[in-house]
């Protein structure tokens, strides 16, 4: 047998068969590092998944033509491809122009519905989106002033931009709420509003993206190098709420978090403080048949250092579970599983385990070797 | 040249003189053994002999070494090269097996051997105890098994306190046979022991009282006072 493989017998038989004393130091890191995973997962997936609920309130992050006149699609294509795909929530481009309805005018707004509604989640609609050719969407506004109901029909009028006089019949499939200004609107498809007003560029693109404030202006930046004539501009009135509510999120639980890894030292370092002194005994023993302090040490700190790998392997289980109750009951939904964190939480553990053992490991080695020769 | 030699060695501590001007010496292959009334100084003899602690005065050579003013790591040195230690307590690691305890002093020696120790074992009649735990093994047992701890590296001194004062008639018997088979061989012995019948075995008693050698017994020679 070699030395090492003694060495790692002795801190195995010391772990496995003094049970009870080493469950309770178990205990104590695998409880700092349940608390310690959790938070960290809490810390990192609750921000992304919040930015995604912040998407509920509309965009963030909207396109305009740099020059005044209309966005073509060549442009607010090339501008949606400096966006990092996965963090798109929608893009929804808009047109506008003045139409009349029974000769009162109103703004008619067309864009591709389908990445409206994910743009614009908060639109509370009664009846139904529109699906079918001729089918539109009007504002509660507008339906107070023309008394349309979901299914009704009505024509429109107007001149295009071209000067052009039109009429066509539309039929009302819902009616938007928002309690803004969209409800003075009537939307139609990029198609429909074509049918009428002829081809032409886009008076503004809205974006929804999931990402940080920081994020969103390295992606304006992007867009004002990348997509000339594009003029990029983020919905401050969004992002800075966004930003504010996560960073102060992010601060409290890192504080808790600091907390929370000073509570576990203090505990596993009174844990296996009442280790050592529980062991004097067999350390004055040791001490009498030689050992050098160098080994003492390395005896302790392998078991302190066994019990925070142990500890943070418990911790990452339970962690993840304490991390889901977290996040179902303070913030209404499921976390999910961060595999970084799980080595990450492990090594923390080990580390953090290490120091606490610092004090009560030097204090063994001062241990006086005659205590067994005194019979205690 | 003596294997043990203090020359006017005494410990103080504070007021208290627990050793004063102690003069002794331990030749090659002797059983001795020290005697003495609570207080009298032996087990702070033991611990300067078995380099736990170091006299206020005097010298204690081993092995023609002056170690009375090494430092704790040299010391810890010379108790693990020179010396095994036997207890009255046992001092077992309670989570190791018999082999193991024994190859514990091997590891902090030189290198663990099992099949050494699993020698050392049988040599005190314990070959079928190896793998129990100190808590499955009885007082004498146990006593056995810190027996063969001690000798396991081939100490030059074995020092035993009251190895048989934790123990029935029948197991003092078997560690009074073991220590015979012991200076048999050669080894130097001291043992510290309340029991006359247990120092009647060594060559020689120091009688110790107030910190002092009172007599030193010949057993061997009918047990003659020596001269103080």
């Amino acid at each position: 047998m070699t030395k090492k493989s003694m060495y790692f017998k002795m801190i195995a038989s010391a772990l496995i068969r003094r049970r009870s004393g080493m469950l309770v130091a178990l205990l104590a890191v695998a409880i700092g590092a349940t608390v310690l995973s959790g938070l960290v997962t809490v810390y990192f997936d609750i921000p992304s998944q919040m930015r995604q609920e912040f998407r509920a309130y509309g965009a963030n992050f909207i396109l305009v033509s740099a020059n005044g006149e209309a966005l073509g699609a060549a442009e607010a294509e090339a501008a949606v491809a400096c966006m990092p795909a996965s963090e798109i929530i929608g893009i929804a481009p808009y047109r506008y122009e003045t139409v009349k309805i029974n000769e009162q005018p109103f703004m008619a707004a067309g864009t591709d519905l389908a990445e409206a509604k994910k743009t614009s989640p908060y639109w509370f609609v009664s009846g139904e989106w529109p699906e079918a050719d001729g089918s539109v969407l009007i504002g509660q506004e507008v339906a107070d002033v023309i008394r349309l109901l979901p299914g009704s029909a009505f024509t429109m009028t107007g001149t295009d931009p071209q000067g052009e006089a039109f009429s066509r019949d539309f039929r009302v499939s819902g009616i938007v709420q928002t309690g803004g200004t969209e409800e003075a609107f009537i939307f139609m498809s990029l198609a429909d509003f074509a049918s009428v007003m002829g081809d032409g560029g886009f008076d503004v693109v809205e974006c929804s993206i999931s990402a940080p404030q920081a994020e969103l202006e390295a992606i304006a930046a992007r867009v004002t190098e990348r997509a000339a004539g594009v003029a990029p501009r983020l919905v401050t009135r969004v992002t800075r709420s966004e930003g504010a509510v996560l960073t102060k999120l992010q601060a409290l639980v890192f504080l808790v978090t600091a907390v929370v890894l000073l509570l576990t030292m203090i505990c596993v370092a009174t844990t296996m403080m009442a280790v050592v002194a529980e062991r004097r005994g067999e350390i004055g023993l040791k001490k009498a048949l030689g050992a050098p302090d160098g080994s003492i040490i390395a005896e302790f700190l392998g078991e302190g250092l066994f019990l925070g790998c142990m500890g943070g392997i418990l911790g990452v289980l339970f962690g993840f579970g304490f991390a889901q109750i977290i996040g179902v009951n303070v913030f209404g939904r499921a976390v999910h599983f961060q595999a970084a964190l799980a080595p990450a939480t492990v090594v923390a553990s080990i580390l953090v385990t290490g120091l606490a053992c610092l004090i009560p490991v030097r204090s063994a080695t001062e241990v006086d070797p005659a205590v067994v020769l005194r019979g205690e | 040249m003596y294997l043990l030699d203090l020359q006017g060695v005494s410990k103080i501590y504070g007021s208290v003189k627990a050793l004063q001007g102690i003069d002794l010496t331990v030749a090659r292959g002797e059983w001795l053994a020290i005697m003495g009334p609570s207080g009298s100084g032996k087990t702070t003899m033991m611990n300067i002999i078995g380099c736990m602690d170091k006299p206020s005065e005097g010298k204690v050579l081993l092995g023609g070494v002056d170690i009375s003013a090494e430092s704790a790591r040299n010391l810890t040195t010379v108790r693990r090269e020179k010396i095994g230690l036997i207890f009255q307590q046992f001092h077992l690691i309670n989570y190791l097996t018999a082999l193991e305890n024994v190859m514990v002093a091997q590891y902090y020696h030189s290198m663990p051997d099992e099949q050494e120790a699993l020698q050392a074992l049988a040599r005190v009649g314990l070959s079928d105890r190896a793998k129990h735990l100190p808590a499955q093994l009885s007082g004498g047992e146990q006593q056995r098994v810190c027996i063969a701890r001690a000798l396991i590296n081939y100490p030059m001194l074995v020092l035993a306190d009251e190895p048989t004062g934790n123990l029935d008639e029948a197991n003092e018997g078997i560690v009074i046979d073991i220590f015979r088979k012991l200076h048999d061989e050669g080894s130097t012995i001291i043992v510290v022991t309340h029991d006359p019948e247990v120092a009647e075995e060594a060559q020689r008693t120091v009688i110790l009282e107030h910190g002092r050698i009172a007599r030193i017994v010949e057993n061997r020679k009918g047990g003659q006072e020596a001269k103080v």
